[in-house]
């Protein structure tokens, strides 16, 4: 199976400070791929920088034959991966149409299939394409945000905590939605705080713990770890 | 005082008054919402706009009106060049360093007035003009006109930020600028064209106080004040909410003598500005605050 | 002759140095410590200077006065009502960004200018304030010039050395701290706002006593005597070529400007009268494009801030 997205022993941080202590990851084509880990472990850090908001200082990351590491955001939104940041990722005062039609800001020709393709898999969203992403509750602004990121027809989506803050019949709407988008031929790239639910759900997850990887495997494997169990006792 | 003499008395001129503040208020609610800074060079730039469409008007000899597309284009351009020589390098450092310049910026753009159009009050048409009624209400040619071109400018523009791909971009950005970024809006198009929108808008505003008063080249920087007041009363970033702040602004000014004497007129927009940050600093229509 | 001339007008020159120094120097807590926009300098130092002369002149019918207190009351009611102006604005604005705060001081300036112009039973509107009695004033003219310009530099020496202390007090590092790291200051909440609006009403306080030094030396005033604009522009520059955070800077920025800005004077004045009015507008062009190419090309200022080792203020 070749890897969509390869991380290799990545190393880096913000400042001059390295949160990232290598990290390795790799994401199938139409594969979910989920990130746990406690809080401080650097979960959040690794996906910014396959989206290059990160100083990268050691390690590379290759997508879909390119190595990307060190470029700027915007060349990788136009390689084919997209960002859903956790907070404010919408368009509060514009409406859920014009959040999609902003996703597809950079496409240009017919959007009709795009408009269908997002519609589609959010339905409750098209009664209500013309209200504002602000008026709109925590779960229906969150499928907003994956459907602005899908505008742009990516092979990669990165989704950063999308069940934070949400009830938990979002939490599984958000999750079948997710596997409605991988069947849909897109791989995603997730990090989690509910980690029981997000590995239960996921096709594969990886742990990290202080910057580096600790534990990988299958959803169902991470969980039947003892270890991994012990690290989310109660989570 | 009957009823009709308050409007014709105060109310007409305070919506005249108004929407010349809210042509200008958007200008600033726009520069505060998407590039998020007070521009403070603002009301210098109308006086120039105001001053370029007079010499428009002496160059044709023709109505004023024909100054006001040619002083519109000249500001925009000027606007941009300012941008680009004063203000873009400030870019990634805090935002009062570009207020800073801004207010650099209003005293050499009203030097450069006062060098080239010297001191002295003008007008762009002598004589008195007399009012004619409409359904009891006295309105002079020129101030319908004034709201007639008013109108033109928040409809034309409303459309443009609703309907067209950059006019979302603008409004994505100053929504979101981060999110703008990640979904490809290129923030120097963005910027560029927000400052050619303003600096239109900017002559707009000095060509009609110009119009219903007289030009001087100080007539800008005491538009200042109210045009603030206007864009935070009405919610920074809301171009709607400007246009509202900008009307309650100006009927307020002329309602202020009948409890105010006359020379305090200009300190209602101080009062309304100090009191709206007090209770509400969001704005009438919620807007943001920096 | 021609060097007790010069000799004149090298203590005339010194004493408005000294008073914009004073002024630069108030900015410097208002920005250079505390990072707030103040527009409106002119506007506190008029209410410095309007309270001083109040108190200290004599009697004229019609007019709120005629107190003849000691000067040095009036220096102490200039420094009150510069900081009780401030207070109510600092409490309103410091709440937001600074942008707020420079427009409000705009307004705040602007109603000062109001006020003075059309207020007669306060401020004699046009007529403005006469008879201000003037410290060694007794003397004859050089040594009276002489003795001020020593109590303008004590002034300056005194305001000075009080904010040097300041400045290495746990109080002027926590305000640097505030400054330079607007994340730490939201956190810290309600006790900024109380120390941000210290170091509004302190800067404001100083520029009112420099407006009384300047009301006293000059022993009038009149609503032409300040341009608020350029005035408070002129203060601005001082400070930001001298050197933002450094109140040394504060001081030099204030000598090379006024000197800058004195000569120009004497260079326009001397052109024909036909071009003299366009030569002083162009002077005004070049302060503003003076603080502009500073502000691009050396924003620390000619004496940079000590501690801080980063470029921006």
């Amino acid at each position: 199976m070749s890897a969509l997205l390869s991380m290799q022993a990545v190393r880096g941080g913000y400042g001059d400070a390295d949160i990232l202590q290598g990290v390795s990851i790799t994401v199938a084509p139409r594969e979910i791929v989920v990130i746990v880990g406690p809080n401080g472990a650097g979960k959040s850090t690794a996906m910014k920088a396959v989206f290059g908001l990160l100083h990268v200082r050691g390690g590379q990351i290759l997508f879909d034959g390119d190595d990307i590491t060190g470029w700027a955001p915007n060349r990788i939104v136009k390689r084919g991966v997209c960002y859903v940041p956790q907070v404010d990722n919408v368009f509060r005062e514009m409406t859920v149409h014009e959040n999609f039609e902003m996703g597809a800001f950079l496409r240009k020709g017919d959007l009709d299939a795009a408009y269908d393709r997002v519609y589609g898999l959010f339905p409750d969203l098209r009664a209500k394409r013309k209200a504002l992403a602000g008026d709109l509750s925590g779960g229906q602004r969150q499928m907003v945000a994956m459907g602005r990121a899908l505008m742009l027809d990516p092979k990669l989506l990165l989704l950063d905590e999308p069940t934070a803050g949400l009830s938990p019949k979002y939490m599984e709407q958000i999750f079948t939605i997710t596997r409605d988008v991988r069947d849909s031929g897109v791989s995603i790239m997730l990090v989690e705080q509910h980690a029981k639910q997000a590995l239960a759900f996921c096709d594969r997850g990886y742990v990290l713990a202080t910057g580096a990887n600790r534990h990988e495997g299958t959803g169902a494997a991470l969980l039947a770890d003892r270890e991994v169990a012990q690290m989310f006792l109660g989570g | 005082m009957t009823f009709i003499d308050f409007i014709n008395f105060h109310i007409v001129p305070g919506v005249v008054l108004g929407s010349i503040y809210a042509v200008g208020a958007i200008g600033i609610t726009m520069v505060f919402g998407i590039l998020r800074f007070a521009h403070l060079a603002h009301g210098d730039l109308a006086t120039m706009g105001a001053f370029i469409a007079l010499s428009t008007m002496g160059l044709f000899g023709a109505s004023p009106w024909v100054g006001l597309p040619v002083a519109m284009i000249f500001a925009a351009a000027i606007a941009v060049g300012i941008d680009k020589t004063f203000y873009d390098y400030l870019r990634d450092r805090p935002k009062i360093l570009t207020v800073m310049a801004s207010l650099g910026v209003a005293l050499m753009l009203r030097s450069v007035v006062q060098v080239v159009w010297g001191v002295d009050s003008t007008t762009y048409q002598r004589g008195i003009v007399r009012p004619d009624e409409y359904f009891g209400i006295l309105l002079r040619d020129r101030e319908l006109y004034t709201l007639l071109a008013v109108a033109t400018i928040v409809i034309g523009l409303e459309a443009f930020l609703r309907k067209s791909k950059w006019g979302k971009a603008m409004r994505a950005m100053s929504d979101n600028p981060d999110l703008a970024r990640l979904s490809g809006v290129d923030n120097r198009h963005v910027t560029m064209l927000t400052w050619a929108i303003v600096g239109a808008l900017c002559a707009a505003a000095g060509f009609l106080l110009g119009l219903n008063n007289e030009l001087n080249s100080m007539m800008g920087w005491h538009l200042l004040l109210p045009m603030f007041a206007a864009a935070i009363l009405g919610g920074v970033g809301r171009v709607e909410g400007a246009l509202l702040g900008g009307l309650i602004v100006g009927i307020a000014e002329e309602l202020s003598v009948l409890i105010l004497p006359g020379q305090y007129k200009a300190a209602t927009a101080f009062v309304i500005l100090l009191l709206i940050l007090l209770v509400r600093p969001r704005g009438l229509l919620n807007g943001k605050v920096l | 002759m021609e060097l007790i001339g010069l000799a004149n007008y090298a203590i005339f020159m010194g004493i408005l140095i000294g008073i914009y120094a004073l002024l630069a120097l108030g900015l410097n807590i208002q920005w250079g410590l505390t990072g707030l926009f103040n527009a409106g300098i002119a506007g506190f130092f008029a209410v410095g200077a309007y309270a001083s002369a109040i108190i200290t002149s004599p009697h004229v019918a019609g007019r709120v006065g005629g107190f003849e207190l000691p000067i040095v009351v009036g220096w102490m009611g200039a420094i009150v009502f510069a900081g009780l102006i401030a207070w109510p604005i600092g409490k309103v604005c410091l709440r937001f960004r600074s942008d707020y705060l420079a427009i409000a001081t705009i307004g705040v300036a602007e109603i000062i200018r109001l006020v003075i112009k059309s207020e007669d039973w306060l401020t004699g509107s046009s007529r403005g304030i006469t008879g201000i009695p003037r410290p060694f004033g007794e003397l004859d003219y050089v040594a009276s010039q002489l003795a001020y310009l020593g109590l303008v530099i004590a002034a300056v020496a005194v305001v000075y050395f009080l904010l040097e202390r300041q400045l290495k007090s746990p109080w002027g590092r926590m305000m640097r701290a505030i400054r330079d790291n607007e994340a730490a200051a939201a956190a810290m909440g309600k006790q900024i706002e109380a120390r941000r609006l210290q170091a509004f009403i302190f800067g404001a306080a100083v520029m009112g006593l420099a407006g009384a030094l300047f009301v006293h030396f000059n022993r009038s005033i009149t609503p032409e005597a300040i341009d608020p604009m350029i005035a408070t522009f002129l203060i601005w520059i001082m400070l930001i070529l001298g050197g933002s955070g450094n109140n040394r800077g504060a001081i030099l920025g204030a000598i090379v400007i006024w000197l800058l800005w004195s000569v120009s004077e004497m260079i326009t004045d001397r052109l024909p009268t036909d071009v003299a009015l366009q030569a002083k507008y162009i002077r005004i062009f070049v302060v503003g494009l003076a603080l502009q190419l500073v502000l691009r090309f050396r924003p620390e200022g000619i004496l940079p801030e000590e501690q801080a080792r980063q470029t921006a203020r």
